[in-house]
């Protein structure tokens, strides 16, 4: 065998695209299919000798980087608008003396692009060269380090060693900026993605340029702050590590944390995430592009959700005798047979069930809920439906993503109790008339104020069975004479639905506190062990029971309902950050 | 010439010599053997291993023996089996290295070699390689050679009985191993090699003092073959035991010493010449019948040729850089770490992306310890394997070893398995 034979690295393209298909992150549940454009708006054009078709009104780096063409960029962003800053993303266009930003320039029919020439290259690498001489040496102790788009772009394109021998221009280094941000001026390469998205994204100018030349620096107006519900979406679009969220910052390295794609839980917009969690704990949420949900972005309350992951956690099942007396720890098994036994001897007895389908619970434990609902009504059991859920601030609601409805499956809920159900207010009445003798709840939130909660305690109280699967401790929860404990929505493989009826995965991240069990798998326990529904499919896995609500709820005039196109995926590899190539 | 003992410029010339010629006892010499009828007997099912000395830790033969006949074998494997294929794939290219270490781990240099070999091949790189690095690999290479075959033929002595050779050839070890320390920091898992090169330069005085140690091992040698290359029962043991021919040998996809036992004259580094091994003048010893001693005398001859290369590459080896200077492969220099922006960068990315293969997938195979060590890599473009497989010499030459035992002795199993020289890291993986 030759010396070269045994040198030459075997090298087929066909592998690489089968592993980059592999590699290639799952898109959300529920992707809106783009409708492909009329011939007439397609212009041609050749990038590096390839003819390829794009969209007329595309820019130049748009129609790259949809042919798989890489081209350096920092100040372009695919949801704001292009004010050619950063000079990163320079091509050469055939028969234009100067090189152009890609990012300004639409495409036009017959252009011919260039983005390898050793011009090009040059270019690139001046530019990122320039903006190293000031950049501080952080990456150590810089937040971004890891997920950083200018350490990306040196060492895909540059990697070349330091040519200064001056001291670098200094800048404010930790600049109090707004409630949720913190500014490093010196590591801001000036590409003003920030500032536009303020003025584009949450519409409000907050944050400019002052001074110039090396001097030049983000700041915010005297006497204003970064300061609106969108602010951290300007530390996702920073390319560098200048701004940095106060929550996030100094916790763990970026790229020790893992992703799992998911959907918020804050309100009913349903915005698609991705949790990052490490070390069995969730650290933080960063918005996930669904161009028919949230585009690029979420509101700052969103990215706090997860703290509700770890806090006040009800994490072990408990049996009493309610009223908000010392009850007694047990298993989770224990705990449902004996709600099944107190809720099969109210049913028995003729008492009227109340079911709660809270709005914060996946789709899958609310179907579990109206499967037994259905079963008991078929078998002559008095039973009333409620939707339930958090309450609603409709202060909070804009026209950008934020919504009244706090709770992510509202419409769920709705659709799964079905069209008799009644609301919160219904509930209240109920329990106030004394209407029901045992009440079921499939999570514990209301949408009542203390002084309503006190006023229905003895009513609760009254009750002959009160069986509440809760994920945060209350003194509601404390009232039940079974007192369950279930997941949170980043522990659980489910679904919810959102406002427009687009139902969207969720994913499980970390393990569930405790004994805590999901939803659907608590209803399942209690409803073999009353023996009210047993062997379903639903009650296998969350993937069965998505595959028979999906089925179960086609309208029947065979028009596509909204769970139509509802996709449960595939599953996922844990994908760590470091290895997702950078972000940034 | 007591009994044709071969005289010390035989031993030590490593002239290309064929090891047809074993020495001969004179007739009649021992011809006092007890061999009676045998006695009836039934077969009997027993376990040797996972836990006995004598199957180095790690292996599990479940015998069917007559008496003291081996009638059937069912050797398993596997009792160290540390996911390293799996674990590669969550690991940095360069953090795989400590992982090779522990593969072979009486040689763990070969296997950092052969490692960085296979991803600089993928990299298409291999032809830059500063002439510098691949001479520190050779030379680490060889030695790591000479400590995997000490271990082996001094472990058989004492797993014959010959306990002093054991002492004496660990000792040797012993002193390799002290100059591998100093040079890489640990006497064991080196993690040395590097893609692109070595980390470090060789130590100061590396040069003489590997002479001095080559040259009491040498003498340390001598004395162990004075010891029992004539002894009766050492030779007793080994002689026509687990004999196989070439054609069996290479049917069962063996390389390495226990392959050239049996007349078959391959070695990687003079078939397929890989570093700088085509610029040094050394034989390839093979055996004649493939038993239990030939696999010793190969051994111990190539012992002798790798001390040739070594010496002749102290001798060539050129100044120059000890790894490629391309900020991408190798981390910069601390002092432009610690000052610029720039090589901050290269270096974080270096170590917390890995050095970025392009997509594809390269098999590379160098001569480890036992045989034919080889690495098969598929990159994704990232900067860790997308699958790594090693195709583990003594993994292939275990598959053999109930044909190797069937119909000795239960005693004849241990040598015949201390020579297969089943290293349970590599084997198992
Ligand atoms: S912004 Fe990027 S390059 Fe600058 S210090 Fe942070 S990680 Fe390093
Ligand atoms: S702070 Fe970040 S996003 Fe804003 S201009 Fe500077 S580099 Fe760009
Ligand atoms: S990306 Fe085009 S100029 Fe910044």
């Amino acid at each position: 065998m030759s010396q070269d034979l045994r040198n030459a690295p075997t090298t087929k393209p066909a592998i690489a695209e089968a592993l980059r298909d592999i590699a290639a992150p799952a898109a959300g549940a529920t992707a809106a299919t783009p409708v492909a454009p009329a011939p007439s708006d397609m212009v041609t054009i050749k990038v590096d000798g390839r003819e390829v078709q794009v969209k007329k009104g595309t820019n130049v780096l748009e129609a790259c980087l949809q042919n798989g063409v890489d081209v350096s960029y920092f100040c372009y962003h695919p949801g704001l608008s292009s004010p050619a800053v950063c000079r990163q993303c320079l091509v050469e266009v055939v028969g234009q003396p100067k090189l152009v930003p890609s990012c300004y320039t639409p495409v036009a029919d017959k252009m011919e692009v260039v983005t390898n020439s050793a011009r090009v290259v040059q270019a690139r690498q001046q530019m990122l060269e320039f903006t190293l001489v000031n950049h501080p040496v952080d990456c150590p102790i810089c937040d971004k380090a890891g997920e950083c788009t200018l350490q990306k772009l040196y060492d895909d394109w540059d990697h070349k060693g330091s040519r200064t021998e001056f001291d670098k221009v200094h800048k404010p280094k930790m600049a109090d900026i707004g409630p949720h941000i913190v500014l490093d001026a010196e590591r801001c390469i000036l590409c003003s993605r920030c500032i536009r998205v303020c003025d584009e994204v949450a519409g409000v100018h907050q944050l400019g340029m002052a001074w110039r030349g090396d001097r030049e620096q983000l700041t915010v107006a005297p006497g204003q702050r970064l300061d609106n519900p969108y602010s951290l979406n300007t530390v996702d679009v920073c390319p560098v590590g200048a701004l940095t969220s106060k929550d996030f910052r100094f916790t763990l390295r970026a790229w020790e944390l893992y992703t799992v794609p998911s959907v918020c839980p804050g309100c009913a917009t349903g915005c698609n995430v991705e949790i990052h969690h490490g070390q069995g704990e969730v650290w933080r949420l960063v918005p996930r592009e669904n161009l028919s949900v949230n585009k690029y972005w979420m509101c700052d309350d969103g990215r706090f959700t997860y703290k509700e992951i770890r806090s006040r956690r009800h994490s072990g099942a408990r049996i009493g005798s309610g009223r908000g007396l010392p009850a007694q720890a047990v298993s989770v098994d224990k705990a449902t047979s004996f709600a099944a036994e107190r809720l099969s001897g109210t049913v028995q007895k003729g008492g009227t069930i109340g079911l709660v389908f809270n709005a914060q619970a996946e789709n899958e434990a609310l179907f579990g809920l109206s499967q037994v609902a259905a079963k008991l009504e078929a078998a002559g059991a008095t039973v009333r439906r409620y939707v339930v859920g958090r309450k609603s601030h409709p202060e909070r609601a804009d026209k950008i993503l934020r919504h009244a409805d706090m709770n992510p499956n509202t419409r769920g809920a709705q659709v799964f109790a079905g069209a008799g159900a009644g609301d919160a207010d219904a509930l209240r009445s109920d329990l106030g008339k004394g209407a029901l003798k045992a009440l079921w709840m499939v999570g514990e939130d209301l949408p009542f104020d203390d002084a309503v909660l006190v006023e229905l305690a003895p009513s609760l109280d009254a009750l002959e069975t009160f069986v509440v699967q809760a994920v945060h401790d209350s003194p509601l929860v404390r009232r039940a004479h079974v007192q369950l404990p279930a997941c949170t929505w980043a522990e659980v493989d489910g679904s919810f639905t959102n406002a427009k009826s687009m139902v969207q995965r969720i994913r499980c991240s970390v393990s569930p506190a405790g004994d805590a069990r999901s939803h659907m798998e608590l209803v399942s326990m209690i409803a073999k062990k009353t023996r009210w529904v047993e062997g379903e499919a639903w009650q296998k896995s969350p993937r069965q029971a998505f595959l028979q609500l999906t089925a179960a709820v086609q309208p029947q005039d065979g028009s596509a309902g909204p769970f139509a196109s509802a996709d449960w995926g595939r599953e996922l590899p844990p994908v760590q950050l470091r290895f997702a190539n950078s972000r940034g | 010439m007591v009994f044709g003992m071969p005289t010390p410029d035989e031993i030590v010339s490593g002239a290309a010599r064929e090891l047809r010629s074993r020495p001969q006892f004179p007739p009649g010499f021992g011809e006092d053997a007890d061999d009676d009828a045998p006695l009836p007997t039934e077969p009997m099912t027993i376990n040797m291993g996972p836990s006995h000395p004598a199957m180095h830790g790690t292996v599990r033969i479940i015998l069917t023996v007559d008496g003291e006949t081996v009638k059937e074998a069912d050797v398993q494997v596997g009792y160290l089996h540390r996911c390293f294929e799996k674990e590669a794939e969550y690991a940095t290219y360069t953090q795989v290295f400590p992982y090779t270490d522990r593969l072979n781990y009486v040689s763990p240099l070969l296997n950092n070699v052969g490692f960085a070999m296979a991803a600089e091949k993928l990299l298409g790189i291999s032809d830059k390689i500063p002439e510098r690095a691949q001479y520190i690999r050779v030379l680490i290479g060889e030695i790591s050679r000479i400590t995997d075959h000490l271990t082996c033929v001094g472990a058989s002595g004492m797993e014959v009985g010959a306990f002093t050779p054991f002492l004496w050839m660990i000792k040797c070890r012993e002193w390799l191993w002290e100059l591998l320390e100093e040079l890489t920091g640990a006497r064991l898992t080196h993690s040395y090699v590097r893609i692109g090169g070595v980390a470090a330069d060789l130590t100061d005085n590396f040069a003489q003092r590997l002479r001095d140690v080559l040259a009491k091992c040498r003498e340390a040698m001598v004395d162990v073959e004075k010891l029992i290359v004539k002894n009766r029962i050492f030779r007793d043991r080994m002689d026509g035991v687990a004999v196989i021919s070439a054609e069996e040998a290479v049917a069962y996809g063996w390389t390495g010493p226990c392959l050239r036992s049996t007349g078959v004259p391959y070695d990687v580094r003079k078939d397929h010449p890989y570093l700088v091994y085509d610029r040094f003048d050394f034989d390839v010893p093979v055996g004649s019948t493939g038993d239990n001693y030939d696999r010793f005398a190969v051994r111990m001859e190539e012992m002798r040729q790798s001390m040739r290369i070594l010496e002749q590459a102290l001798d060539q080896i050129p100044a120059g850089p000890f790894k490629l200077d391309d900020p991408r492969i190798s981390l910069p220099p601390k002092s432009q770490v610690y000052n610029t922006i720039e090589g901050m960068i290269g270096h974080f990315k270096q170590i917390v992306d890995g050095v970025k293969i392009p997509p594809g997938e390269a098999y590379s195979y160098t001569e480890g310890g036992n045989g034919e060590l080889g690495f098969y890599l598929v990159s994704d473009g990232t900067g860790r394997p997308y699958r790594c497989h090693v195709r583990a010499p003594c993994f292939i030459l275990m598959q053999s070893v109930p044909k190797l035992i069937i119909g000795a002795g239960v005693a004849d199993i241990i040598p015949t398995f201390g020579m297969i020289n089943m290293i349970g890291g590599e084997c198992d993986r």
